[in-house]
């Protein structure tokens, strides 16, 4: 390294090492947001064990499975354009962005689809003012109709749960929408990959996360 | 593990996701046991457990990472473990589930 290059790493000092470990840090807070989110599951799954079964026979484990395939083969898209970046393939590292990009949408297309087979069937979400108003669903509101109360947890956790890893995947593709613009413009680049990794470990985290929601909403309940 | 010098192998990536799929089609077909609800719960929470370990460990690159990198993320599981096994173990004494 020549002296110049010295000094000018000394001047605009950029610790990625540290960034990394402080990025790896927020996304434990997140791993903490949902494992409140897996504990309440759980005591409720274990309290209406017969009623969280039957809610969710109403779950199609082939839709279930196929959004497992899309995520698991957009990680490995992420990973495939990092991997480019870091060895000077930027187009290809763009491609496989891009991707990446299209399985989250078709992710939350099919996810789409199945909320609104539920909507379909009186199951939503609905605040108490609905309820107050009288528009609440039959099924799920104090009622001759309302379901069991285990089963009633269940949709609820369902859309909660399902929901916010929605929002995680909607904010990751947007985040690569602009990493892609910062890789076009040049700022991200072979000898710049940072952010893209950062983006990249995000991706990885929310998949993580769908890894367990798969098996308790789809397989085991 | 910046070095720009590295040639871009896709096979390594696609050998992890070849094993992430395989355990995929393994835990649905497992669920279609009948082995009661302990066994089944077992059975897929080993298998996440497991297809999580391979994001984590090889997608999210912390085979390449210092030791300190380990330490923190197993410290994030062993914390969330216990959350768990205290809430639980509350939960199963008081008679409500």
């Amino acid at each position: 390294m020549s002296e110049q290059a010295v000094t000018v790493e000394a001047f605009h000092h950029h610790d990625e090492e540290g960034t990394r470990l402080g990025f790896w840090l927020f996304l434990f807070t997140e791993l903490l947001l949902f494992g409140a989110f897996f504990i309440v599951y759980g005591v409720y799954r274990s309290a209406h064990l017969n009623d969280f079964k039957i809610a969710a026979e109403s779950l199609n484990t082939g839709i279930g499975t196929t959004n497992t395939i899309i995520l698991l083969a957009s990680s490995l898209t992420v990973v495939l354009s990092l991997n480019a970046m870091r060895a000077g393939r930027v187009k290809l590292a763009k491609t496989m962005l891009l991707i990446t990009m299209a399985l989250g949408t078709t992710f939350l297309i099919i996810k789409g689809f199945e909320w609104n087979a539920k909507f379909a069937h009186d199951l939503y979400l609905q605040t108490s003012g609905a309820i107050a108003a009288g528009k609440g669903s039959p099924l799920l509101t104090p009622g001759p109709e309302m379901l069991p109360n285990g089963q009633v947890l269940f949709y609820g956790l369902y859309f909660i749960m399902t929901g916010t890893h929605a929002l995680h995947i909607i904010i990751g593709a947007v985040w690569m929408g602009i990493v892609y613009y910062w890789i076009a413009k040049g700022s991200i680049n072979p000898e710049n990959v940072g952010v893209l990794e950062r983006c990249a470990l995000y991706w990885h985290l929310v998949d993580v996360i769908w890894i367990f929601l798969f098996p308790l909403y789809y397989l085991v309940a | 593990m910046n070095s720009n010098e590295q040639t871009f192998s896709p096979r390594g990536p696609i050998i992890v996701f070849s094993a992430l799929i395989f355990l995929t089609i393994a835990t649905v077909m497992l669920s279609g046991l009948d082995i009661g609800n302990i066994g089944a719960l077992i059975i897929a929470m080993s298998v996440a457990s497991v297809k999580a370990g391979l994001v984590l460990y090889f997608f999210m690159h912390l085979n390449h990472e210092p030791l300190i990198f380990k330490l923190f993320v197993a410290l994030a599981f062993v914390t969330l473990a216990t959350l768990f096994l205290l809430t639980f173990s509350d939960y199963a004494f008081r008679g409500i589930a």
